[in-house]
């Protein structure tokens, strides 16, 4: 036995132990607090994308105008946004992950931080090296770069403080999320679920980058921090502790070594129950036969003690994924009346085109409804149960490998992949952009080379039949009640995360590189055509009493790849015109951030 | 009569053509586009296993990657195997010496790129010929 598995035995006793006695809570979530602030990559703990500011109101902002511009100097898919603490905004880059600290008097900037990477990174980071954002706390920047190193920098000068590894590129793994701060724990993930990587998250120390706890997706009990009594999970309409081995009673042999359930979406935290949550991935590999069982816990929320890491509840949206529906999705948290109780909700907009609305204190499954009505893979959730039921014809495990399954929908970028929705507590419905695109599905039979491309499918997606025609939706949801409010069709998929505010405007990016205004019904009120195709999200702030928008664009990412992969019919269905060429009618390659207010009086 | 003449006149074109064939080395054998020798197959069914689609795209035209189709039109086999074994690592080229697949299967992996390049191969799922 190595010093390393001997440690990983003990680690969660080690963290009970520790990580009280030197608890100090961030100032990341009072500074959130301050709407002038955008501390954080959501604004808020609770993922809401919501800003208390309303200078720019539905009856303003056809007057929006360019305030100044920043290019990263970088050219593939920009996601995130720069976080804004006080008079200074902080931005990242795509690889190689530069870090700009940009004063907000003169736009000059203040440093500028560009770590060496190991280029072989690149290749397993196929087909897009794309980064979500940094997180701040206690005068510390946290970037999560590349090459899955974590790194601490001096908010004022850009030093380094401290930086660990927390995976390991050469087997696939690499790391594309944000870095969240929660109370006085860092938490990151990890990427390549197409790598046959085994997904997991891990609580690290803000001030030092110590290990504090590791929890897999997959496994024995201990290595994923389920407790098999209290662990709870919804069963036959109510909630029942999981019971033991419950991953790798759901695996034949040792699949679960590669079993996915990556972790690089948008997490959250809820501070009285001391609960975080996030969502994991696909199971590798995308041949659903050569991985029998319900392939726990990919597709899963989780909802974990933030100090021992300890699951409270666990939810799998999709057992035995068949079509790649990730469920690392933000996990949304809102305090609702569902179905006229007052709820303190968790709303989950998945991959597999389904909105879930559950009650984040116990783990029950209170809502789940299609938020898009050309989802057809499943006829509905069957809320006892709370499995799919999943249509015949469109279960590419029942049609099996060398058979190509037609007209699924959603496709795998699913009818929503990362980019975040908003939840607005002044009219209570969610903002949410997503994906109008179906596809063709043909798994076929592959072997495990580590840090080789672990896929298995051939998918061809193509705008939603039968339907306008575009590949995204711009919808309002009612979680209550599990119902589109309004939806608003748009040319491509909308890739780009919504911000709402409390003066009655929404605003999201689109592919073509459109940022738009809407009001609370949906109408446009304004756009705008910035240097490049949008996939970052949305946020404000306010700087000597002007309130400001943000965003990046810069094309790329799985959006451009998703169109890329042919979106009308050539020969077998892989014909790869149309869609890509189409977008690059509108927009090119670029990273630039792009920041607007109302003109002076 | 008239058809034997026919077919005596074929086989003078064949004749006539088969040298420059055979000096080009053809490397696959394709038929009505999409029936391909074994060994191409096994050139498909590697570019389909290690994923190459997702930066060559679905029909080698070139996305994150560059397109193959012309690619192909450009490099000697040679350069065709390092590239793929040894990898462009600063230009996002995996090195592919790892994959027992493509090191068994790099000539066919040739092939078939080569016979996508020249249009003689269609994009997509394809079968062996006489199955």
């Amino acid at each position: 036995m190595s010093f390393q598995t001997s440690l990983i035995r003990w680690w969660p006793c080690l963290a009970l132990a520790v990580s009280p006695a030197f608890a100090a809570d961030s100032d990341t979530a009072q500074l959130s607090k301050d709407p002038k602030n955008w501390a954080m990559q959501s604004g808020d703990l609770s993922n809401q994308r919501y800003s208390e500011l309303k200078q720019i109101n539905s009856k303003n902002a056809r007057n929006l105008q360019v305030a100044w511009t920043f290019s990263t100097g970088v050219l593939r898919g920009h996601e995130g946004g720069p976080l804004v603490i006080g008079d200074t905004m902080y931005l990242h880059s795509p690889f190689p992950n530069k870090v700009f600290a940009i004063s907000l008097e003169d736009q000059g900037i203040k440093w500028k931080y560009e770590p060496k990477q190991d280029p072989t990174v690149i290749p397993v980071m196929c087909c897009d090296t794309v980064n979500r954002g940094l997180a701040y706390a206690n005068g510390k920047i946290f970037l999560q770069q590349a090459d899955t190193t974590l790194v601490a920098l001096d908010a004022k000068t850009g030093a380094e403080l401290w930086k660990t590894k927390v995976g390991d590129p050469k087997i696939g793994e690499t790391t594309t999320n944000a870095p969240h701060i929660f109370k006085d724990k860092l938490l990151t993930g990890i990427s390549g679920g197409e790598f046959g990587v085994r997904g997991r998250i891990a609580a690290y120390d803000p001030n030092t980058g110590k290990l504090l706890w590791k929890a897999f997706s997959t496994g024995p009990d201990k290595d994923m921090l389920i407790d098999p009594a209290k662990t709870m999970t919804w069963t036959d309409g109510k909630m029942a502790p999981v019971g033991p081995d419950s991953s790798l009673k759901s695996w034949q042999g040792d699949q679960w070594k590669l079993g996915g359930g990556t972790t690089w979406g948008w997490y959250s935290y809820d501070p009285q129950l001391n609960l975080m949550y996030y969502g994991t991935g696909n199971p590798s590999t995308w041949n659903p036969r050569q991985r029998p069982g319900d392939n726990k816990w990919s597709m899963t929320i989780f909802a974990r003690d933030l100090d021992t890491g300890v699951a409270k509840w666990v939810y799998q949206m999709t057992p035995h994924d068949e079509w790649d529906y990730d469920g690392v999705n933000e996990m949304i948290l809102a305090d609702i009346n569902v179905k006229g109780k007052p709820r303190k909700a968790l709303v989950h907009f998945d991959r597999n085109g389904f909105g879930y609305t559950m009650d984040r204190q116990s783990g029950e499954l209170l809502v789940a409804e299609k938020y898009d009505p050309v989802v057809n893979w499943a006829s509905h959730i069957d809320m006892k149960s709370g499995r799919p039921v999943v249509v015949a014809k469109y279960s590419t495990d029942k049609n099996g490998p060398d058979v190509n399954s037609k007209g699924i929908c959603p496709s795998a970028l699913g009818t929503k992949d990362q980019q975040p929705a908003s939840y607005s507590p002044k009219t209570g419905l969610f903002y949410v952009p997503t994906n109008h695109v179906c596809m063709d599905y043909e798994p076929f039979q592959i072997e495990y080379t580590a840090g080789q491309p672990y896929v298995g499918s051939t998918l061809s997606m193509y705008p939603a039949p039968n339907s306008h025609g575009g590949m995204g939706n711009f919808i309002a949801w009612d979680a209550s009640s599990g119902k589109i409010v309004w939806s608003k069709p748009e040319k491509f998929s909308v890739w780009s995360g919504a911000l709402s505010t409390a003066g009655d405007v929404v605003f999201y990016g689109t592919l073509e590189g459109y940022i738009k205004a809407v009001d609370n019904k949906g109408k446009e009120l304004w756009k705008f055509k910035t240097p490049s195709g949008i996939i970052g999200n949305v946020m404000t702030w306010e700087y000597k009493g002007k309130q400001y928008i943000g965003v990046l664009s810069g094309i790329g990412g799985w959006a451009g790849i998703g169109l890329a992969a042919g979106l009308t019919k050539g020969t077998e269905g892989l014909g790869a015109v149309g869609g890509y060429k189409d977008l690059a009618k509108y927009t090119e390659l670029g990273g630039v951030l792009t920041v607007f207010a109302l003109p002076d009086r | 009569m008239k058809k034997f003449v026919y077919l005596m006149l074929s086989a003078a074109a064949c004749m006539a053509v088969m040298p420059t064939v055979a000096a080009d080395a053809v490397p696959y054998k394709v038929a009505d586009g999409n029936k391909v020798d074994a060994q191409t197959l096994s050139g498909w069914k590697t570019w389909r296993a290690l994923a190459c689609e997702r930066c060559h795209g679905a029909a080698q035209e070139g996305m994150v990657g560059p397109s193959l189709v012309n690619s192909l039109k450009v490099l000697t086999k040679d350069q065709f195997k390092e590239t793929v074994l040894h990898g462009r690592i600063e230009k996002g080229m995996p090195n592919f010496d790892g994959s027992k697949m493509v090191v068994e299967n790099i000539d066919n992996l040739y092939a078939y790129l080569k016979g996508r390049s020249d249009g003689a191969i269609q994009p997509g799922r394809l079968t062996e010929i006489g199955k």
